[in-house]
């Protein structure tokens, strides 16, 4: 990690270089008699230069919290697509038969033949419960739930990575429009202020009511109108660059708008737009669970987190079932709270405000 | 200030309009289908009669100018699959009252104890530990980072067996009113907490607060007196976002219980694709959401003396 | 000039505070003593960052939470300030004892309560009042900093008052807390030059009304010269020179005291670019050696990058931290136009 060690090699000579100085044996007379003045000696006492990105760094590798669940997260987007080549390999969308000892309904006992052998029949293998065989378990029909779990984790993170970078791009490229072509100024604001008063949610749920469902229809309802909130930044930091007085000290300065760009907007739109974009994960994971729930969402060929959350509520009743609400509730909370936990910090950490200590 | 509260509301009005024609035009884009119990089953003609009854024969414009006439004349149509025949509005009239009466007692316990919360994790700040705020930290993160639906689930699964509590929402049964609200009132509850946390520790740097340390106003009088109430300022206009979160809460926690309410009504509404119930509500979702924000300005102009309305246009 | 010390109102032995930040520790203030006379007006000068804010916060306890009092001590009537530990300890002095008035009037008042609720505060504080004699008194003392029509004004909030007339605010809050001492912050940074003048001249009656004991800070010496009895000169979180006003201006003996003067605009020379001090001031995140100026000055002897000088008396009341008052230093000037400061005398007092 010398990486981001935050002496770096120029403090560091400084700090060296002061000390061989004064390790430097002088004799009496010598001490009062007058130093070799080097004009840049006072330049170099001054504070070590601060770069943004590396104290961003270290803020955010600072927070171990956050450095824990980045791995978590990290690890879980590496397995959701390793896992279709692990040995384990069983199609989510098959279902599974398996041979079963009949039991008879009313005395809950095995059913014997004549030879006093339990009767074993080729059957469904649904609602069996985690084991070596179905690692997870199976779920009401007899889907592997090991591996929908996976596909779903890689389908809901999918929608949430398609929302969040639509949002991103979109959002970025009206901004700029927006905050640039003076006559679109009205148009946008206008249509602003319309969306910005109605829920997103319902946004969504109307969107979803009236299309198609399906992972399409889903991202485009998530997305119609979450772009406007990020536009709507990115055009106010456009014109702060226009019009605040810093920047307009440093144009006269003679810094081309380039190196404005680069230094004084991107920092921080950069770190504004990755905080939006850890934190529209969870809120598109979170929409499509409540989409399917009220049997807006994705077709049930198509596991998500959300179908199998809805899947597992249905038979959350019975107490040897709720394995499949249990399983799939804990990777989508682990799956959320990462992204959160994640987005506030690095949003913590880009704030210069947070570099002092 | 009446001035400028009249062209808000005009403005909300227009805002009101356009999206309701949007929703309106896009509800007619549906497949004829789900209007219909037996689709499969009826004859052209029938399809036919059947849609001139619902006034779905008309050109576009026609409908849409019909359905603002409806509007102004107080009538959005009946219902024709959740209750067939009757006056959305008279669905909508009884079940509005306890939809309000729910989400307001949500409201009251997010704002109760959400409030002390955030103050209780700005003090905690201080101390050595910090304990107080950590373990609010951790509510806040769990309440915000597990999707709403997730632990609505959680709650009536494993809270419904305390004495009184049930899976379901019986009106005479006042115990088991607490769930729901409890559930609604939670992303309210951490929204505030972390928000008024937040602003306490911004306030508490700045000048006038070193100023009250240097005349000798003790801590808590400072924190109290002073970084209380000018955190609460911004706070105010997290109250239309507030509303909005209750509305969206309501859709599913009045479902999950059976609460007879109007966000449960919604769910019930789209899944029978009953239009013209769900373009009532949509409605009525809509303008609460934007009053809401209009009621969150109006309270920052109170409570902030530097803040004129009407000066500067629409200033959110 | 009140010099004896049964005089010495207020007492820094060899304060030592220390910052911890980005995990590293800086010593924001190496080891300062410096005795404050009652009734005097002394002036702690130097550029930004040179610590003479932490310096003076000490005092009251509102240093930042990462800072602590690493050594030393401050003695105020009889009682060593740097050993409080509760926020009670801290009461009796606050307001009470010491009071400040702080840089930026825009915001070191809430701008959410009237001005004459944030007076009346400090009123019921620290004066024996209550009810209508304490808004009696808060009112007055608007009065007192020369605000008109104070019954109107007393309910209006700060926004309403201009940057010059909030600073008289602020100077009114200080002052309703009957302090003995009262410290100005750059009281008059952050104010147009015209209403400077005025700030300075209030604060110096209402000194000589009440009897009080100020502390400007400020890297302004045009300020310094309107006000101070003394100046403290601090550079790199150590003072370097003392001395009555005169003293300092017209026989500065340290190098950066004359540096510091040579940058005065007013002795700039038409046509000739300002002076300018080369380089910048060390990091005191790292342990300077010697005397904190040699790396800048171009006159520094071996000696000052190896052991740091102690105070060398000039005149009773004139010291300063230079080796070049060794017996053993070779004889250095002055620069020129700063022993024309005597000649020129009044240009400073601008």
């Amino acid at each position: 990690m010398a990486l981001f060690r935050f002496k770096d090699s120029k403090t560091q000579d400084l700090s060296e270089s002061l000390a061989r100085e004064t390790k430097r044996q002088f004799s009496q007379e010598e001490l009062f008699q007058f130093a070799a003045y080097d004009p840049n000696a006072g330049e170099r006492g001054g504070y070590s230069d601060y770069s943004y990105w590396r104290s961003t760094l270290r803020a955010f590798r600072k927070n171990r919290v956050a450095m824990f669940f980045l791995c978590v997260i990290l690890a879980t987007l590496l397995f959701t697509f390793l896992e279709p080549l692990l040995p384990y390999d069983r199609e989510p969308n098959t279902i599974y038969y398996s041979e079963q000892v009949q039991m008879n309904l009313f005395t809950r006992q095995p059913i014997l033949d004549e030879a006093g052998n339990p009767v074993v029949k080729v059957a469904l293998a649904k609602d069996m419960r985690p084991g070596s065989e179905f690692w997870f378990g199976t779920n009401a029909i007899g889907q592997d739930l090991w591996s929908q779990i996976w596909s779903g984790t890689r389908n809901s993170l999918f929608i949430g990575f398609a929302v969040a970078c639509v949002d991103a791009l979109l959002g970025i490229l009206m901004g700029v429009l927006w905050g640039y072509v003076r006559k679109l100024d009205f148009f946008f604001t206008e249509l602003y202020n319309v969306f910005d008063n109605v829920p997103q949610t319902l946004v969504a749920i109307i969107i979803s009511y009236i299309l198609r469902p399906g992972m399409g229809t889903m991202i485009f309802a998530m997305c119609l109108t979450s772009w406007l909130a990020t536009a709507r930044f990115v055009r106010n930091q456009v014109v702060i660059i226009r019009d605040r007085d810093y920047n307009l000290a440093s144009r006269c300065l003679g810094t081309p708008t380039r190196r404005i760009i680069t230094k004084n907007l991107l920092p921080y739109l950069v770190s504004i737009i990755t905080m939006r974009m850890a934190l529209a994960i969870p809120a598109a994971i979170n929409n499509e669970v409540f989409l399917t729930y009220i049997s807006l969402g994705v077709p049930l060929e198509t596991p998500t987190l959300g179908n199998l959350v809805e899947a597992g509520r249905k038979v959350m009743s019975e107490p040897l079932l709720r394995y499949q609400l249990f399983i799939p509730v804990i990777v989508l909370a682990l799956i959320t709270i990462s992204f959160y936990i994640i987005g506030n910090a690095f949003a913590d950490a880009a704030d210069p405000k947070n570099h002092v200590n | 200030m009446a001035k400028y509260i009249g062209k808000r509301l005009l403005r909300s009005l227009l805002t009101l309009f356009l999206i309701m024609s949007i929703v309106f035009i896009l509800l007619r884009q549906m497949p004829i289908e789900g209007y219909f119990q037996n689709f499969e089953k009826m004859s052209a003609l029938q399809i036919k009669v059947g849609l001139q009854q619902l006034g779905l024969t008309d050109p576009l414009p026609v409908q849409l100018a019909n359905f603002w006439k409806g509007v102004l004349t107080g009538d959005l149509g009946v219902s024709h699959k959740y209750r067939v025949g009757v006056d959305v509005l008279e669905i909508i009239a009884g079940k509005m009252p306890l939809s309000i009466c729910i989400g307001m007692a949500a409201l009251c316990i997010s704002l109760l104890v959400g409030l002390p919360l955030g103050i209780l994790m700005a003090r905690s700040t201080r101390t050595r530990w910090k304990l107080g705020d950590k373990l609010g930290t951790v509510f806040v993160v769990v309440i915000q980072g597990v999707p709403a639906a997730i632990y609505y689930l959680l709650i009536q699964f494993y809270f419904s067996r305390l004495p009184g509590a049930s899976m379901f929402f019986y009106m005479d049964q006042p115990t088991t009113w607490i769930l729901p609200i409890l559930s609604l009132s939670l992303g309210n509850t951490a929204y505030y907490a972390m928000w008024l946390r937040r602003y306490m520790v911004d306030e508490s740097n700045k000048d006038y607060v070193t100023l009250a340390r240097a005349k000798g106003v003790p801590t808590a009088a400072i924190s109290r007196k002073h970084v209380f109430r000018n955190a609460l300022v911004p706070l105010v206009q997290f109250i239309p976002t507030s509303v909005i979160l209750t509305l969206m809460g309501s859709l599913y926690v009045e479902s999950l219980y059976s609460i007879p309410g109007m966000g449960g009504l919604l769910v019930t509404a789209i899944q029978g694709q009953d239009n013209t119930l769900v373009q009532a509500l949509v409605l009525i979702y809509a303008a609460i959401s934007i009053l809401g924000l209009l009621v969150g300005d109006l309270l920052m102009a109170l409570m902030d003396p530097r803040i004129t309305l009407g000066k500067k246009e629409g200033g959110r | 000039m009140p010099t004896s010390t049964d005089n010495i109102i207020l007492s820094f032995q060899d304060l030592d505070i220390r910052f911890t930040l980005r995990g590293q520790v800086l010593n924001a203030i190496r080891g300062v003593s410096l005795d404050v006379f009652r009734g005097e007006s002394l002036a702690i000068v130097g550029e930004s960052g040179s610590g003479k804010s932490v310096f003076t916060k000490s005092a009251m306890g509102l240093l930042d939470a990462n800072g602590t009092i690493a050594g030393g001590h401050i003695w105020y009537d009889g009682k060593d300030l740097t050993t409080f530990r509760t926020e009670k300890d801290w009461l009796a002095i606050r307001g009470k004892e010491i009071a400040m008035v702080m840089q930026d009037p825009m915001t070191s008042l809430n701008p959410l309560k009237t001005v004459g609720d944030q007076i009346l505060e400090a009123v019921l504080l620290h004066q024996d009042l209550k009810g209508e004699a304490a808004k009696a008194a808060s009112i007055q003392a608007l009065a007192a900093v020369g605000i008109d029509d104070p019954e109107r004004r007393y309910k209006q909030y700060p926004h309403e008052f201009s940057g010059g007339m909030r600073q008289r605010v602020v100077i009114a809050i200080a002052v309703a807390c009957r302090p003995k001492i009262l410290i100005c912050d750059e009281p008059t940074t952050a104010l147009d030059v015209t209403i400077q003048a005025q700030i300075l001249d209030l604060i110096k009656n209402l000194q000589k009304k009440l009897d009080l004991t100020t502390i400007y800070i400020t890297h302004d010496l045009g300020v310094v010269a309107n006000v101070a009895d003394r100046i403290a000169v601090m550079y790199a979180g150590d003072i370097i020179e003392v001395g009555r006003c005169e003293e300092v201006f017209y026989d500065p003996k340290h190098p950066y005291t004359w540096a510091l003067l040579s940058s005065l605009p007013q002795l700039g020379v038409k046509g000739q670019d300002l002076y300018s001090i080369q380089g910048t001031p060390p990091n005191l995140f790292y342990e300077v050696h010697g005397d904190a100026f040699a790396p800048r000055n171009p006159q520094a002897l071996n000696i000052d990058f190896v052991e740091r000088p102690p105070f060398f008396e000039v005149s009773p009341t004139h010291k300063a931290r230079t080796w070049l008052l060794d017996p053993r230093a070779p004889k250095v000037e002055p620069p020129e136009h700063i022993r024309q400061l005597r000649e020129k005398g009044g240009a400073i007092h601008d």
